[in-house]
């Protein structure tokens, strides 16, 4: 196991900002860590990457703690954004943290691998949002670690630079496990192999995208024509109108559509919409986001 | 990575991050020269003995510049940067980075005082030989201890905004009190009383003991009371930082 997390509790003063979490990263996964604002994300990564310690459960890393230097060999992280000394060259930065890694490739080899080929000389102080953040994923990679920690690795930019970002960090995940932070739905549906969605400092879902989907988002059946009297149905299905279309919410929407064929009443323009992620994480979290 | 790549690893980001920023060169290694060039070469030139003092003075000016701003507005500034939060996720611990960071300070102020000797030497009677300008450089390095721990303790007591006017303060008042500027015996009556007390002065008396000028035990054991009492307030600002930040 690389990260294990076993009941972890952290308060602030009054705030109670991770409740008993539960949760570990094992070999070559990719676990998104979603959550509204304030629901304790960022305490999550802090414990994971020993910036802070846990009042009471335990988080191990590697089976040591999180906070050993030597522990921390295996690990590589991402500065908050644009945290960079501004006079320091790109290349210095990913020399630099490479330096602290006895496995690490030629700082050349990681600014090719990222994209940073002509940024290399560039100063840290004169880089865009987006050359910022693919500079601090070159950095979190530079000392070619096992196990990779990303606290919200895109935030603030295009939708064009989150994709090729997207990219590059599927491009160099081989071999290692990543754990990251998101606000962005679409982004842990399109890098991780499981996701955590937490608030308040508890665990709410644990696994694949798709369960996520299947479990909490809720399918829709729209067309054009009547909607049928729910006697007739015998399961739960709720009809709206919008924009000349009968809108119905229901969990089966095959037994829908059959039950609509043999009423024989009018119909057309029936599309089906599977669930979406970001319907899923509103019902799970209770609509904050 | 053995602890000694990662200092030096360290130690070149903080000089390349330093030297090219000019609003710390100019006045950590330009300003105790340009001093000495405008408030103690009238009186330097007036012989050797003047010379020999007011040039050991501002070298020691210049060890506590350094000592001063490095650690306190280096730390006050950075301890709050998304950068430093970054470095603790590193594999190094807090010993090696202090050292690194006592490395760096080191290099900037056998600098600045170089400036100082340099200019003495081109435009005063300045009259040390090989050995005392070593000795000189030594003991530059030895009287700047407690300043780098009154300057942690800046660092970690005073906000990033507060810290240049605080360091700066310090600075000036203790340099011109402890008769680094002008000599002690020319400090107006009321300062003369307190002048013997302060770190500024039991480093001159360090100095100023290469050339006979000054006790250097008196110097010695006034700073070793600074050195004790500013490693307990440092260290308080060290763990207060911790508790809030990384408990």
């Amino acid at each position: 196991m690389i990260l294990e997390l076993d009941r972890i509790s952290k308060s602030y003063g009054a705030v109670r900002a991770l409740d008993e979490l539960c949760f570990a990263v094992d070999r070559d996964e990719i676990v998104a860590v979603l959550g509204p604002n304030g629901a304790g994300k960022t305490s999550t990564l802090e414990i994971a990457l020993g910036l802070r310690s846990a009042d009471s459960g335990r988080a191990s890393l590697f089976g040591a703690s999180p906070r050993d230097a030597a522990t921390r060999r295996r690990v590589g992280a991402t500065p908050q954004d644009s945290g960079f000394p501004d006079a320091l060259r790109v290349e210095e930065l990913v020399a630099f943290a490479a330096a602290h890694y006895p496995g690490a490739p030629a700082a050349a080899q990681t600014i090719a691998t990222f994209g940073l080929a002509d940024l290399a000389r560039r100063r840290a102080g004169q880089l865009s949002g987006g050359e910022s953040r693919r500079v601090a994923l070159a950095l979190a990679f530079a000392g070619n670690p096992e196990f990779v920690v990303l606290d919200e690795p895109t935030t603030g930019l295009d939708v064009e630079s989150r994709r090729r970002l997207w990219e590059t960090v599927r491009g160099a995940s081989g071999g290692r496990s990543i754990l990251f932070t998101t606000h962005y739905l679409e982004e842990a549906e399109a890098l991780a192999t499981r996701i955590v969605v937490i608030d308040r400092g508890k665990m709410l879902f644990d696994g694949d995208p798709r369960d996520l989907r299947e479990r909490f988002g809720t399918r829709r059946v729209s067309y054009v024509g009547e909607p049928l009297p729910s006697a007739a149905l015998g399961f739960e299905a709720s009809a709206t109108r919008a924009n000349g279309h009968v809108v119905v919410t229901t969990a089966d929407t095959d037994a829908y559509v059959r039950a609509l064929v043999r009423a024989g009443v009018e119909f057309s323009d029936l599309e089906i919409a599977r669930p979406s992620l970001e319907e899923a994480f509103l019902t799970i979290t209770g609509g904050a986001k | 990575m053995n602890p000694l790549s990662t200092v030096i690893a360290h130690a070149r980001l903080q000089l390349m991050d330093l030297f090219r920023s000019p609003g710390y060169v100019v006045p950590t290694v330009g300003f105790p020269a340009l001093f000495f060039a405008l408030l103690a070469l009238p009186y330097a030139r007036s012989g050797p003995g003047a010379a020999d003092q007011l040039t050991l003075s501002y070298m020691a000016f210049a060890v506590i510049g350094v000592a001063l701003y490095q650690f306190g507005v280096g730390i006050a500034a950075e301890r709050g940067r998304p950068w430093e939060r970054y470095l603790r996720t590193l594999p190094v611990s807090t010993a090696e980075r202090f050292a690194a960071r006592v490395v760096a300070a080191t290099a900037f102020g056998l600098l600045a005082a170089a400036v100082v000797a340099i200019v003495a030497r081109l435009f005063t009677p300045v009259d040390l030989s090989a050995l005392q300008w070593l000795q000189s450089f030594a003991y530059a390095l030895i009287g700047g201890v407690p300043f780098v721990l009154i300057g942690i303790a800046v660092g970690y007591g005073v906000s990033a905004r507060a810290a240049v006017p605080v360091a700066t303060a310090c600075n000036l008042v203790l340099a011109y009190a402890g008769g680094l500027w002008i000599p002690p015996r020319e400090l107006p009556a009321a300062l003369q009383m307190v002048s013997p007390y302060l770190p500024t002065r039991a480093f001159g008396d360090l100095m100023w003991s290469i050339d006979g000028g000054a006790s250097a035990a008196h110097g010695l054991v006034v700073l070793l009371a600074y050195t004790a009492a500013f490693a307990a307030v440092a260290a308080l600002g060290y763990r207060r930082d911790e508790r809030v930040r990384y408990a």
